[in-house]
C-alpha cells in the first residue's frame, strides 16, 4: 500500500489534529492513502466518527510506543 | 496466566467496560447531569471558573501581590477543591486507560493556550461564569441570564473557529514542529500507569475520609470531583466541542452528550427549586435564586462572547482545561496558568471598570419563573434544546453550517 501523505499532529491537541488532517485530505484524490501521526487520546474517537460522516476509510489504528497513535486513512 | 483466562475474570472484563475505550459522550453527559443534581442538594451546582479563581487568589496571596485579604486557602474552599479533584480524577482515569502522557506541543500552541486561559479569565470574571456556571448549571437553574451568556458563547466560538482555520491556512508553522512526549505507556507490556492510578483512587478516598470528620459537605465535594474528572476524561465531555464541531467538521456527537446533561439537570434542578429542598436556613427565595447571577443581559453576553473565544482558541473551557490538565496536555497546562493568573487581575481591575459603565438594567438577576412560572420556565429551556438538537442534526446532514 502506497502512502501519499504523513500527517504529524504529535503533541497537538483537540482541534488541531482534525483540523489539520481535514485540510490534508482535501488535496488528495480519491483512494490515497494518508498516514497520520498523533498523541491527543481525543483523536481516537473523533477518527471513526468523522470517517462515517464524511465516507473516508479507517484502515488502521495502531498504538505505536511514546504514547503515539498511527492511524491509515482512505480517501473515498 | 494465559491471556485468554485473564480476559475470562469478570473484574478484568469489567475494567476494561470503564477503561478500554472511551465512553460515548452522552453517557459522561447523564453522570455528570445527576453529579450535578447531587452537588445542588448537598450544597450548591456545580461550578469552575470560582475554583480555579480560587487558586489564583492564593497563588497571588502567597507572593504578597495585589493585597487581597480573606483569601480561602484552597484546601478550605469546596469549589477550589472540587476543581483540583476534577484534574486528580481525570489522572487516574487517564492512568488506568494509559493515556496519561506528559504532551508537550510546539510553541505556538502553547502560547493559544496561554491566551486563551487568560481571555477564558476575563469572560468568567466580567460575565460572572463559565461554560459550567453559567451554562451546564445555569440553563438547568432557570438563569435568564445563563441563557444569554451562553448566545454570546456561540458568537465566541464561531468567531474563533474563524480565526483559527485562518491561522491554520496562513501560519500553519504556529502549530506545526518540535513536540515531545514523556511518560506515555507502552501500549501492551507496561502496568505503572495502572497501579499509580490505584494509588491516586485510594488517596482520593483517605482526603474524603479524614475531611469527613470536620467537613461533611468538603467530603462528598472530593468524592463527587473525583468522580467528576474521572467521567469527564473518559467520555472525552467537553462544551467547546459541543459548540464548536458542529461549525468545524459537523459533527453532533459532543453536542448530544451536553444536552443529555441539561436535560437530566433541568428535572433536577427545577424540583430542588420548586420544593426548596435543602433550604434550611436560607429559605425558599435564596434556594429558588441559586445560580441565578446579576448579568442578565449586556454584562452576561459580552462575558459568553469573551469566553467563547478564550475556549475555542485554548481547546478546553474551564472543565475542559481542568480534565485535560488531568491528562497530561502542557498546552491546557498553559490554559490553566493564564486563567488563574488573569482570573483575580481582571476581577480587581477590568470587572470594577466594566461595571462602572454599565446601567442596572443591563446587570440584573433574571430567574425565568418570575416571569412565565414554573411551568413556561421548564417549557422554554426543552424547547431551546430542542431547537439546537434539530440544528446540529440537520447541519450534520445537510453540512450547510460546516467548515470543513
Amino acid at each position: 500500500m502506497e502512502i501519499k501523505e504523513t500527517l504529524d499532529c504529535k503533541g497537538l491537541s483537540c482541534p488541531m489534529p482534525m483540523m489539520k488532517l481535514a485540510k490534508a485530505m482535501k488535496g488528495l484524490n480519491s483512494g490515497d492513502v494518508l498516514e497520520m501521526l498523533g498523541t491527543d487520546p481525543g483523536t481516537k474517537s473523533d477518527m471513526p466518527n468523522w470517517c462515517a460522516k464524511t465516507g473516508n476509510e479507517l484502515l488502521e489504528s495502531v498504538d505505536l510506543d511514546g504514547g503515539v497513535t498511527r492511524m491509515l486513512i482512505k480517501k473515498a | 496466566m494465559s491471556n485468554s483466562s485473564k480476559d475470562n475474570n469478570v473484574l478484568v472484563q469489567l475494567f476494561r467496560t470503564f477503561f478500554g475505550k472511551h465512553w460515548p459522550v452522552w453517557v459522561g453527559g447523564i453522570v455528570l447531569g445527576t453529579l450535578n443534581i447531587l452537588l445542588f442538594a448537598i450544597k450548591s451546582p456545580w461550578g469552575a471558573s470560582g475554583g480555579i479563581n480560587n487558586w489564583g487568589e492564593n497563588f497571588f496571596s502567597s507572593i504578597g501581590l495585589f493585597n487581597l485579604t480573606e483569601v480561602v486557602p484552597v484546601n478550605m474552599n469546596l469549589y477550589g477543591m472540587l476543581c483540583l479533584l476534577i484534574v486528580i480524577g481525570s489522572f487516574a482515569g487517564a492512568l488506568f486507560s494509559k493515556e496519561f502522557a506528559l504532551r508537550i506541543p510546539p510553541k505556538g500552541e502553547l502560547i493559544k493556550g496561554l491566551l486563551g486561559g487568560a481571555l477564558m479569565a476575563i469572560g468568567a470574571t466580567v460575565g460572572i461564569g463559565c461554560t459550567i456556571g453559567s451554562f451546564f448549571s445555569g440553563v438547568p437553574a432557570l438563569s435568564g441570564g445563563a441563557i444569554v451568556f451562553t448566545v454570546g458563547l456561540f458568537i465566541g466560538v464561531i468567531i474563533a473557529l474563524k480565526y483559527l482555520i485562518w491561522e491554520m491556512e496562513k501560519f500553519p508553522k504556529w502549530s506545526s514542529g518540535k513536540s515531545y512526549t514523556f511518560l506515555a505507556a507502552k501500549p501492551e507490556k507496561s502496568k505503572w500507569q495502572i497501579v499509580l492510578g490505584v494509588i491516586v483512587v485510594i488517596s482520593v478516598g483517605i482526603m474524603a475520609y479524614i475531611y469527613s470528620g470536620t467537613n461533611l459537605t468538603m467530603a462528598w465535594f472530593i468524592i463527587i470531583g473525583g468522580l467528576m474528572g474521572l467521567i469527564s476524561q473518559r467520555s472525552r465531555f467537553c462544551i467547546v466541542k459541543a459548540f464548536r464541531d458542529p461549525f468545524m467538521s459537523g459533527e453532533s456527537h459532543g453536542a448530544v452528550g451536553v444536552m443529555a446533561g441539561l436535560l437530566v439537570s433541568l428535572v433536577g434542578f427545577t424540583a430542588i427549586k420548586m420544593f426548596g429542598i435543602g433550604a434550611g436556613e436560607v429559605g425558599l427565595r435564596a434556594r429558588e435564586m441559586t445560580w441565578i447571577f446579576p448579568h442578565f443581559w449586556v454584562k452576561g453576553a459580552v462575558g459568553g462572547l469573551i469566553f467563547g473565544l478564550g475556549m475555542t482558541i485554548a481547546g478546553g473551557c474551564a472543565v475542559g482545561t481542568l480534565w485535560r490538565v488531568g491528562e497530561g496536555q502542557i498546552k491546557l497546562w498553559m490554559s490553566a496558568i493564564g486563567f488563574l493568573l488573569v482570573s483575580p487581575i481582571s476581577k480587581l481591575f477590568i470587572v470594577p471598570a466594566f461595571d462602572s459603565i454599565l446601567p442596572q438594567s443591563m446587570k440584573f438577576k433574571s430567574f425565568l419563573p418570575d416571569y412565565v412560572g414554573y411551568g413556561g420556565a421548564f417549557l422554554i429551556v426543552i424547547l431551546i434544546i430542542l431547537v439546537w438538537y434539530v440544528f446540529v442534526k440537520w447541519n450534520e446532514k445537510t453540512g450547510k453550517f460546516s467548515a470543513f
